[in-house]
């Protein structure tokens, strides 16, 4: 099973149109790797869904960068339960 | 004047101040006066109490049947009657829609202004109005009005030009005796001056209306004259400072003081030929003139009249309270005028299909937090129309998400949030941005997306509506 980190840039690179091997923990979804507005609801809503799980808007959208999502998304998949690879 | 700076020191809060005594939200912003207002007349200094309006017997009259018929086609009968029944139904049990006033001249006339009194409502009383033509008051007799409006018109220009009077004297003269042929006729006369704002005040406006007191002195109670003053072209000026015959204070001011007119038989009626048609309305309230003219929608003669509708609002805001107003009616009047072919713009206030809708992605961001951010008060209460978003390139997601919500009336905690719409948001910036729309997306494009996109909500709050 694939790592949340690469679940993580995988989505992104899918979402936004880039390489997945070129992102990086430390990218910022907006200035570095160009998220509009939209796109950022549809990385949390990509997230959700790769992941099986339900993250709170607010929290979520507050995330800015690759690493923090990995952390993030991991710490919701805890609490609700849903095994992944660390 | 000091020039002495003066340090302001913050004020820290942890919990918000919402101003509510000012900022009610279930009643329009209200409007909190403290005095006195000075303004210098004749070199004197005048104190005006603006507070007491709060308590003076100011009311509210209509003329949307007269000067708000002179800018469009005439209204069938059976439209003036709905009409006049909601106006009875906004102003209320307590008349603060007062009077309205009806041409009586043709076979129409007359038939509207009896099925219209077959209603049986108390207010808005019924009067008339008719040239200054001693023959016309058998029109009013006949009709059974107590009170008729005729023109006095007081400027030289009306005076010389249109009434083509040999002197002041002559037409002073002339006016005279239709209001004496009022007055025998039992008919309270409401002397209408028009273009009182271009007219030479202490010239030839205050004497006619000594004169008219003279004559008011003689008779009852119920049959003395009525002013009504007509900024005919809409140069009236509300600011302190300004001068005759613009300002509207110092006019107010001589009539009712200087000339003893009672502030209950003083009225002001606008025109909007300068933008200022509603803030001269509720200025002339204020210093002493009880009744404020008005249309609904403002229609009238040209740039047409105060806005009814905008009074409604600035009595509520004066008065602090609703004063037995049904505010509702205010957007069944609206709907009913675009039935029948009114044109009212999108962002007219109060009115217009869009007056608080917003297109903007961050005000509706604001809206999905706390409607009051970007609603001036409890637009769903008081109008039946919550804000709304329109959605086009600058609404973002949060635009979309208020807009779903509102449009399958989820509340609380059970409206969605941005995530679950993010397939609608893509659809909409692909409009823009794929499709190259430079228009705003419908309502009816939107539902059919809804649809399409959350066939589950569709299905619970949508299917058979």
């Amino acid at each position: 099973m694939a790592t949340v980190e690469e679940r993580v840039k995988a989505v992104t690179a899918r979402v936004l149109g880039l390489d997945s091997k070129k992102i990086r923990p430390e990218d910022n979804f907006t200035e570095d790797l160009g998220a509009e507005s939209v796109q950022s609801i549809e990385l949390v809503a990509m997230f959700e869904e790769e992941f099986g799980i339900e993250m709170d808007e607010d929290a979520a959208l507050s995330v800015t960068t690759v690493g923090a999502a990995v952390d993030f998304i991991t710490n919701v998949c805890k609490e609700q339960g849903v095994d992944v690879e660390e | 004047m000091s020039t002495d700076k003066k340090r302001h020191a913050l004020v820290d809060a942890v919990r918000p101040n919402f101003l509510e005594e000012v900022f009610p939200y279930d009643l329009p912003p209200l409007i909190r006066l403290k005095g006195p207002v000075v303004e210098t007349i004749d070199g004197q200094s005048v104190q005006f109490d603006f507070g007491a309006v709060r308590s003076r017997p100011i009311v509210i009259t209509d003329t949307t049947f007269r000067d708000g018929q002179q800018s469009r086609p005439p209204y069938t009968i059976e439209q003036m009657v709905h009409i006049y029944d909601l106006l009875s139904r906004l102003g209320g049990p307590n008349g603060v829609i007062r009077q309205t006033e009806f041409f009586l001249y043709t076979k129409n006339d007359r038939e509207t202004l009896d099925r219209c009194r077959a209603l049986g409502h108390k207010y808005p009383e019924c009067t008339g109005w008719i040239r200054a033509v001693k023959g016309d008051f058998r029109l009013v007799k006949e009709a059974g009005l107590k009170e008729s409006g005729l023109l006095t018109s007081c400027s030289d220009y009306h005076i010389f030009q249109k009434l083509k009077f040999r002197s002041r004297q002559e037409c002073m003269d002339s006016y005279c005796e239709v209001v004496q042929a009022a007055f025998d006729a039992g008919v309270r006369p409401r002397c209408h001056l028009e273009d009182v704002t271009r007219a030479d005040i202490e010239g030839f406006v205050l004497p006619f209306v000594d004169r008219l007191m003279e004559m008011s002195a003689k008779m009852p109670e119920e049959l003395s004259v009525k002013i009504r003053l007509c900024d005919t072209m809409g140069f009236g000026i509300s600011y302190p400072g300004a001068e005759l015959p613009r300002s509207i204070p110092k006019l107010i001011y001589k009539i009712n003081r200087e000339c003893g007119v009672p502030s209950s038989r003083i009225e002001w009626h606008g025109h909007n030929d300068f933008h200022k048609v509603h803030v001269n309305g509720a200025t002339a309230w204020l210093y002493g003139c009880d009744a404020l003219n008005s249309t609904l929608f403002g229609f009238g003669e040209r740039t047409g009249n105060p806005p009814l509708e905008g009074a409604i609002m600035e009595y509520i805001a004066l008065k602090g309270s609703l004063c037995g107003i049904d505010t509702l009616v205010i957007t069944e009047l609206a709907d009913y005028m675009r039935s029948i072919g009114l044109p009212i713009p999108d962002n007219y206030p109060f009115a217009g299909r869009a007056f608080n809708v917003t297109s903007a992605g961050i005000h509706a961001g604001g809206l999905r937090q706390d409607e009051r951010i970007y609603n001036m008060f409890d637009t769903g209460k008081l109008l039946g129309k919550p804000p709304r978003v329109a959605i086009t390139d600058k609404s973002g997601a949060d635009g979309v998400v208020h807009w779903v919500n509102e449009f399958f009336g989820l509340r609380d905690d059970d409206r969605i949030n941005k995530i679950k719409v993010h397939k609608m948001a893509r659809w909409v910036i692909d409009q823009y941005e794929q499709h190259g729309r430079l228009t705003a997306i419908s309502d009816q494009e939107l539902e059919v997306k809804a649809k399409e996109f959350y066939p589950d909500y569709w299905a619970k709050y949508r299917e058979g509506k």
